[in-house]
């Protein structure tokens, strides 16, 4: 058992401790620094996440240290990067930085924290950690009413379903005896399926399809993404929301084990709602963070067809979309917050910052933002040479080539929904590249603030590198897969 | 350090131009002369490193890298003796035509996309290439393509521009789609190969890399491999515009002179001549069908390479702009260059391969060469007509000096037997005496026909272009003036390459004959035995030459015929060649204007638009879409109760579901 292993939480924690109180001794305006510092603290514990493979459990088996966990972690410090540094602008001379700073960090490691249990318990501590962090962040501008009502409705939901996960947990303990993953698992290989396994199963799913916001536990997210400062609603849908995934990729595995088949079934039914119901509605949206969030919605229908079927490709597929998701919503939700800046610059007191008007022109009032946007969007569509392309072609494959070797008809209808959604997906995309490129624009070319620029490009970098050069994530993502021990 | 396995220089041929491509685009005009010192400096770095891993590998090395890529793809770099000298002709005149457009451009507004856009060019030449599977060699292809269709539009508030633009673009899809066709039942068959058992690749899963690819052509149904092989082709017809693909070349002399020299005489048009360099063991091993001992596909290449070096060298005597000439005399060369592989392919084998080549060297050289001064002439009297020049030769000294020098190396001028001559002279002229061979072998002296004739008439257009340019009074009141420096010096340089090149020739055959047995491939074809050739077929090559160079003299210096006479009249095979055998009506307006549009097009709009989109998608499927939208929308009360009641909802109803299906 080697401590080092757990470097990137300890540098993460103590960071956070640190920016906090740094946050007490000094003006409110040296506080800018603090953004500074704590991206150097991502990158730095990113790189060390990146640099070790793991295999070590620790705190008496209460963590684990394996690919899966490695690259759940690299997908939640990335998202937190990008968030940090384009937080140096958004947050610029906020006199609660310290806070903001400290919160975000705290929000990671308790992502992280997720990414590595090994037992209910660890999970349940890192959910909760992840999640009060969040809610703060959320409301963070206090002045504004939406940020709160966002955050209230987020606190709300989220505690309801924290309670359904905790009495899942507490009735998988009381017919298995444990708390520890492994322990769990070996019990049902052997026991016989009872109708409380199958109680304790669906609560689970539930509490984690809250963070996935699978429907109908998605109610929550398109206003909590509309009203939370746009950064942090980049760190929810890009970071936090990829929690409820490790932690059901870690756990459902039970459930594969225990109910067999049928969880399947639900898994099926959620994932085609939730990628119909997420585009459907997407349609219709003028805000350009509702459609984001919609959009994010189906993505996690996606993501989920990795459950469906639970072979390693197809797990291998659910990671490498989720980490492909992490960089295309990620920037496409920092994108948006340059055009909320720049709507703020024309004019301090307008509302509804992300409405789909204030696109028009784009291209040539932030051609940077404008063509990153328009990759993001291409990306999310799933169009080559990007990240979602990658992703979504190894699901769709996985799923494809699953129901040719079992010859099942119904597993073949779930991929043509999902092509068919995939389509769909591009009508409202198209429609904001039409605003950005065809439209006039309403103003005078602004200059993009260069924190925005670098985290955006980043994004850009990742989303297009994954799509040029896979082979080395999709081995990551098939490490990471091997690891839950599935076919 | 330039050649180990490990070593990343190779890498960095291709990525500096691609730095210097981002650097200009984003920074360019921030710096002097519209940021061209970035490409200026990347591509000498290219050179640099193409010289070094060159001086490394000579003469028996080749450079072979590979990295996974996805599946059974990989991304490689192969640099054999055919990619060496490419890479070295590539970045040395890129580098030079760099160094003159920062005069010939310097008055246009738009430098920094200018040299952006040719160093992202520059990049995907390279990368062609470099590449050591067919894939990536694809995909640098079409990138080339696509630069050529910016640069080409580059002033694309010209309608003329913008529709040579199209056209190029348009009309090398055609040979694009025809290669891709090739690659996927390429890959179709070698994957049946490979399933059958029958084949095992010696060297990795990576099933398009070149060497598998020549492994496995022996194994191929031949008639499967002979359709691989004209489909590569096909593409290659596109690229490097032989007949009947041919008719985008000319058009693309919109472009500013630079391009025109750089694109479209001295690099991407030869990429398809490379191709088939490439490809040639393929080509080789098809099956002789159509006439013995001659593999069917090579025997087409040499047919259509021959009959387009004569077809376009016709059209080449009659264009009044400078560039068109000069265009029609690079699809000439080209010509050639295919003839070269095919007929010399067929006598000689792999060692084709390396006479074709050294012509596509030299007449890089020489080509680029008469480009830049034919830009430095446009620069002068700002005009492409040359009816309008005339006696420029006492105010252009230097550019009418290189430009005789590049007119006798196009025209291969040089004394046989005790080989002294211009690049052209060993260039051309053992292509021709290929031909010859091939006609001794085969009794089939039709391509010979092609090359001879061809030749005549090459000497008689460049040497009209000449004389009509440079001497005689001038024609129109314009003042010419010397360019400057930073144009006449790449001139000078280029010129002293197309005077002393051709004195490498042993060289190079030797090189490059050694390509295919470096790789480890066994080219299938004929031990050359170059047959004792007699002094007539050395000597006529020349004396064609020097024929045409005296016609020219006769008719436009010396005006011993009114040319008028037959200009103006309305002689029939005139107006045929003026009007480039009709090609732009049957191939622009007939197929692409009035059968692909008015027909193919419109009907499919029609069924698109009317039948599809507006019953379908509108009436069903959008606004049943759209109704589910707004429906939904609804529900999203933003009432937090309501949501917390449909997430406890969400939880009965899956454990209806779960009781419905698992029955417990």
């Amino acid at each position: 058992m080697s401590y080092v292993l757990l470097a990137p939480e300890i540098l993460l924690t103590v960071l956070a401790l640190a920016v906090i109180l740094i946050g007490l001794l000094v003006s409110d305006k040296s506080k800018n620094i603090l953004g500074y510092i704590s991206a150097a603290g991502l990158a730095a514990s990113l790189l060390l996440t990146i640099g070790n493979r793991g295999g070590d459990t620790f705190f008496y088996n209460a963590l684990v240290i394996d690919p899966l966990s490695q690259i759940f972690k690299i997908i939640f410090i990335a998202v937190s990067l990008l968030a940090v540094i384009a937080s140096i602008h958004y947050f610029k001379d906020n006199r609660n930085q310290d806070e903001y700073y400290g919160l975000i960090l705290l929000a990671t490691v308790g992502m992280m924290v997720v990414a590595s249990a090994n037992d209910l318990l660890s999970l349940f501590v890192g959910f909760e950690l992840a999640s009060m962090s969040t809610y703060v962040l959320a409301g963070f501008e206090k002045k504004n009413p939406s940020s709160l009502e966002a955050a209230l409705k987020y606190f709300i939901i989220g505690s309801l379903s924290s309670a359904l996960m905790l009495f899942g947990m507490s009735l998988v303990y009381g017919v298995s005896g444990s708390t520890n993953i492994p322990e769990i698992l070996a019990y049902f290989k052997t026991a016989q399926v009872s109708g409380i396994d199958i109680l304790a199963m669906v609560f689970l799913v539930a509490g984690f399809g809250f963070k996935m916001a699978l429907v109908p536990f998605h109610m929550w997210a398109p206003d909590t993404y509309e009203g939370s400062p746009t950064v942090v609603s980049s760190l929810l849908a890009a970071g936090s929301k990829k929690m409820g995934f490790v932690a059901a990729f870690r756990v459902l595995v039970l459930a594969l084990v225990a109910v067999r088949a049928d969880i399947q079934v639900v898994f099926a039914i959620l994932a085609v709602i939730t990628m119909t119901y997420g585009n459907v509605v997407a349609i219709s949206q003028k805000s350009i963070k509702r459609m984001l969030a919609y959009s994010s919605i189906a993505q996690a229908g996606y993501i989920s067809l990795a459950f469906v079927v639970m072979t390693q490709m197809s797990i291998a597929g659910g990671v490498l979309l989720a980490l492909g998701h992490a960089f295309m919503k990620g920037g496409a939700f920092l994108a948006v917050a340059v055009v909320g800046y720049m709507v703020l610059s024309d004019n301090k007191n307008a509302k509804n910052t992300d409405d789909i008007s204030n696109f028009a022109g784009l291209g040539k009032r932030a051609p940077i933002t404008a063509l990153s946007l328009f990759v993001f969007f291409l990306a999310l569509a799933g169009i080559p040479p990007s990240a979602g392309f990658i992703g979504k072609f190894v699901l769709f494959y996985s799923v494809t080539s699953e129901a040719v070797s079992t010859a099942s008809t119904w597993l073949l209808v779930i991929v043509v929904i999902a092509i068919l959604n995939s389509a769909l997906s591009i009508y409202y995309y198209a429609r904001v590249i039409r605003y950005m490129y065809v439209l006039p624009p309403a103003g005078e070319r602004i200059h993009e603030p260069l924190p925005y620029v670098v985290a955006i490009l980043l994004a850009v970098i990742g989303t297009i590198g994954i799509g040029l050069y896979p082979e080395p994530v999709i081995k990551m993502a098939m490490d990471a897969a091997s690891v839950l021990g599935v076919i | 350090m330039f050649s180990e396995p490990d070593s990343i220089f190779p890498a960095f041929i291709v990525l500096l131009p691609v730095i210097a491509f981002v650097l200009t685009l984003f920074l360019g005009k921030k710096f002097p002369h519209g940021g061209a010192y970035f490409p200026i400096a990347a591509i000498a770095g290219s050179f640099i490193i193409s010289l070094g891993v060159f001086l490394e590998i000579y003469p028996d090395k080749i450079v072979q890298q590979s990295l996974p890529w996805f599946a059974n793809m990989n991304i490689g770099i192969l640099i054999d003796p055919l990619a060496v000298v490419m890479l070295m002709m590539v970045t040395f005149v890129s580098l030079l035509i760099h160094i003159y457009a920062v005069g010939y451009m310097s008055h246009d507004p738009a430098k920094p996309r200018y040299f952006a856009e040719t160093a992202l060019f520059t990049a995907a030449m390279l990368g062609v290439v470099l590449s050591d599977n067919i894939l990536q060699f694809f995909i640098s292809w079409e990138l080339v393509g696509l630069c050529s269709f910016l640069l080409i539009g580059f002033w694309y508030h010209k309608p003329s521009a913008a529709a040579a633009a199209k056209k190029a673009f348009l009309v090398t899809r055609v040979g694009d789609v025809l290669f891709l066709a090739g690659i996927v039942l390429l890959y179709v068959n070698l994957n049946v190969l490979i399933n059958k058992g029958l084949f095992t690749p010696e060297h990795g899963n990576f099933i398009l890399q070149f060497k598998t690819m020549f492994e496995a052509a022996k194994l191929i149904d031949p008639t499967q491999l002979t359709f691989i092989t004209l489909l590569f082709f096909g593409g290659a017809v596109g690229k490097s515009g032989q007949f009947p693909l041919h008719g985008w070349l000319p058009d693309a002399m919109e472009g500013p002179t630079t391009v025109s020299a750089l694109i479209h005489a001295a690099t991407m048009v030869t990429a398809g001549v490379y191709l088939v360099a490439r490809t040639f063991p393929m080509f080789a091993a098809t099956p002789a069908t159509l006439s013995p001992g001659v593999p069917d596909s090579l025997l087409i290449v040499a047919y259509i390479g021959g009959f387009t070096a004569l077809f376009a060298a016709t059209m080449g005597l009659v264009m009044n702009d400078i560039k068109r000439v000069l265009a029609y005399s690079t699809v000439s060369q080209l010509g050639y260059m295919m003839l070269a592989l095919g007929t010399a392919g067929a006598v000689v084998g792999a060692q084709a391969v390396g006479i074709s080549l050294f012509h596509l060297i030299s007449h890089a050289f020489f080509k680029a060469l008469l480009f830049l001064c034919a830009g430095s002439v446009i620069h002068a009297v700002g005009t492409n007509d040359i009816r309008e020049m005339g006696g420029l030769f006492s105010k252009m000294k230097i550019t009418g000096t290189t430009m005789m020098i590049g007119a006798l190396a196009l025209a291969g001028i040089g004394i046989p037997f005790i080989n002294i001559g211009t690049a052209g002279f060993f260039s051309k002229d053992r292509i021709i005496e290929g031909t010859f061979e091939y006609g001794e072998k085969t009794g089939d002296m039709i391509p010979y026909a092609f090359a001879i004739i061809a030749a005549l008439l090459t000497s008689i257009y460049i040497f009209r272009l000449w004389f009509m340019a440079f001497t005689g009074k001038p024609r129109s009141e314009r003042h010419p003036h010397e360019s400057p420096n930073v144009m006449t010096r790449p001139l000078m340089i280029l010129a002293f390459l197309a005077l002393i090149f051709g004195f490498t020739h042993l060289g190079f055959y030797g090189y490059l004959e050694k390509n295919f047995e470096l790789m480890g491939v066994e080219v299938a074809g004929h031990e050359g035995e170059a047959a004792a050739t007699s002094p007539i077929v050395v000597l006529l090559p020349v004396l064609v030459g020097v024929l045409g160079f005296l016609i020219a003299y006769a008719i436009y210096y010396k005006r011993i015929l009114n040319m008028s006479k037959i200009v103006s009249s309305n002689n029939p095979l005139y107006k045929l060649l003026l009007n480039r055998y009709y090609e732009p009506t049957i191939g622009a307006d007939m197929i692409g204007v009035k059968l692909t549009h008015g027909v193919v097009a419109q009907s499919g709009e029609f069924v698109d638009r009317k039948i599809i989109d507006g019953l379908i998608i509108d009436n069903i499927i959008g606004k049943t879409t759209f109704c589910l939208g707004e429906i939904a929308r609804k529900l999203q009360t933003g009432v937090v109760q309501n949501y917390a009641s449909v997430t406890l909802l969400g939880v009965g109803l899956l454990l209806i579901v779960l009781k419905l299906v698992g029955g417990i």
